[in-house]
């Protein structure tokens, strides 16, 4: 199925250059469909209006960092009773200080959030949104919370984020953070 | 003799300045994030012209307690009661939707009993989530008694939850691979008088709330969400139904055994105001009470002995890859993306697709004209719970 659907927005979108990812074992994982960042809105403009896909709705939206690159999810759906459809559209952003990415807010309503909550978790600006502001953390907090080299802010207007007297940091789980936070603070000081 | 309450005619004010010209501006008003009406902490900023709405600009993250991130730090197992606290009203369909999710990848297979049980819980979940939905939605709406109603039939469910599972709200019941605990067959045949006791009881609800005079001049023609609203925003559950779409996951893409079971999907047709309205929203949600009811039912006939608890690996690391889960939770479609590296033994992310979350962006989009009393109904009527909304 991923391959068809890539072959058919090959022909269809000049220079979209897509590429299915088929799973080995497709009963197990998900493929995904990536196409170039710069096409991303004729991609999805042509999947929601074409007859022979028609998605109807944007289902979520969703963000993976891979610290060489980031990746922005599309999870297109069709709601028809007898054929659903499902589909994982990709793009690849290398760029990790400013990276952008056209909305695609005029052409599904759901991209308003669901792109707000990317930036506020991931730092990736929607090029054209209409309210480009952070989402579930406040206004002025610092850094990228879901990006796996971030070290949460020590000073928050006043207050002390992550106090040590409230923390339990001997705690098994914390483990693993520790880890991450002092391989961070490392490549920092490089 | 004049009475005390007579104050004779209103004093006309004398201004000195051309009422034309007065200045006139859209008031900004609060709603929450401390407010009963936003069923938890919610804000949200109406501009009001008067008594109507001019825009209404929702802001999220009162309860924002980063489930995601701290996901990637945990084991697999460890996730479980993190997901319990999205949506806490029905924790027994987020777990099951997680656990649905690692198995998928894992290509566990799930004992028939510990299926049908989770079937079983699930429904039986829903229909508490309905009740409470149902309840609130009256006070929201200016009645107290139907919650009352409601809060002592969804007692019942949690009464058998908490000796099930030993939890009343937040269960850890679920597990990757089957159930933590078996049902015994006394639990099982209250279950049963359960659900005679309900069926009775939703016809009351109906008598009582439902073709209510004043609950159908609130509610009826009152937020109109229409099926192109909602594809274009993605809605799912009884919202989606209630504008109309008979779209159901559990019929139309099952999951787990529910291709088994024989039961209606039910859709609002406009029978009191018209459809996609707060009405149909709420009664989509009366009529799937009984529909789980009939499927519990055909638990009961279905159950066997067997075992609970399918072959999981002590450690468990996951293989590389990713995959995205939906399932139909009481609030709409619930969906997990995960992605993993190979042999860790945490998720590399977590993406949690919430139904509320989703539905709470259609806010802006209906509010515009309406009353303030009546956006109050609209919000009840999307049946939001917050700590979904901000995970």
């Amino acid at each position: 199925m991923h391959k068809e659907l890539s072959d058919l927005i090959n022909r269809n979108v000049q220079g979209a250059n897509a590429v299915a990812f088929i799973p080995a074992d497709s009963k197990k994982f998900d493929g995904s469909i990536t196409v170039e960042a710069s096409h991303i809105y004729k991609v999805i403009e042509f999947l929601k209006n074409n007859k022979e896909t028609s998605f109807n709705s944007l289902h979520t939206q969703s963000g993976v960092d891979y610290l060489d690159y980031m990746e922005v999810c599309y999870m297109l759906t069709n709601y028809d009773p007898t054929a659903p459809r499902n589909v994982i559209i990709k793009v690849k952003l290398t760029d990790r200080v400013n990276p952008t990415v056209d909305t695609i807010v005029p052409l599904f309503a759901a991209a308003n959030f669901q792109e707000r909550e990317i930036y506020d978790m991931f730092g990736i600006k929607f090029n054209n949104h209409p309210d480009m502001r952070r989402i579930l953390c406040p206004d002025d907090w610092s850094g990228w919370p879901l990006r796996k080299d971030y070290i949460a802010q020590k000073d928050y207007n006043g207050m002390t984020v992550y106090p040590d007297d409230k923390m339990n940091f001997e705690d098994r789980d914390f483990i693993v953070r520790q880890d991450m936070i002092k391989k961070a603070q490392s490549e920092k000081a490089q | 003799m004049q009475s005390r309450w007579d104050i004779g005619e209103p004093i006309k004010p004398t201004l000195n300045v051309d009422t034309e010209k007065l200045k006139s501006e859209l008031l900004v008003l609060n709603m929450g994030p401390q407010h009963p009406a936003t069923h938890g902490v919610l804000r949200i900023e109406i501009w009001t012209d008067s008594e109507i709405v001019a825009h209404a600009i929702p802001h999220l993250g009162y309860l924002h307690r980063c489930m995601e991130k701290h996901s990637e730090n945990l084991d697999f197992r460890g996730v479980i009661p993190f997901v319990d606290r999205l949506d806490y009203l029905a924790s027994m369909n987020m777990e099951w939707t997680y656990a649905m999710t690692i198995e998928k990848m894992l290509g566990t297979e799930v004992p028939r009993r510990a299926e049908l049980l989770r079937i079983l819980t699930g429904e039986l979940q829903r229909i508490a989530s309905h009740l409470m939905a149902f309840g609130t939605y009256a006070l929201d709406l200016g009645a107290f008694t139907p919650f009352l109603y409601a809060f002592d039939y969804r007692e019942k469910i949690l009464r058998l939850f908490e000796e099930v599972s030993g939890a009343r709200l937040l269960y850890n019941y679920i597990w990757i691979g089957g159930l933590w605990n078996d049902w015994t067959d006394d639990q099982l045949s209250r279950v049963a008088t359960f659900c005679d006791e309900m069926e009775e009881e939703a016809k009351k609800y109906h008598d009582l709330v439902s073709m209510n005079k004043i609950f159908i001049e609130r509610t009826a023609n009152v937020g109109v969400m229409n099926i192109q609203d909602c594809l274009d925003f993605g809605a799912s559950g009884p919202v989606l139904r209630g504008a109309g779409m008979k779209w159901d996951l559990r019929k139309n893409e099952p999951y787990s055994l529910y291709s088994e079971f024989d039961f209606d999907v039910p859709v609002g047709t406009g029978e009191v105001g018209q459809v996609g309205d707060c009405w149909n929203r709420y009664i989509v949600r009366m009529k799937e009470v009984v529909e789980s009811i009939k499927i519990i039912r055909q638990v009961m006939d279905k159950l066997e002995p067997g075992s609970i608890m399918g072959k999981v690996p002590k450690v468990m690391k996951l293989p590389e890859g990713e995959v995205y889960v939906r399932a139909e939770c009481p609030r709409g479609e619930l969906a997990f993306h995960l992605v993993t590296k190979e042999g860790a033994k945490e998720p590399y992310r977590l993406k949690v697709k919430s139904p509320c979350f989703t539905h709470t962006s259609m806010l802006p989009r209906v509010a515009p004209g309406q009353m303030i009393a009546d956006f109050v109904a609209t919000v009840g009527s999307i049946d939001i719970v917050l700590g979904e909304v901000d995970r």
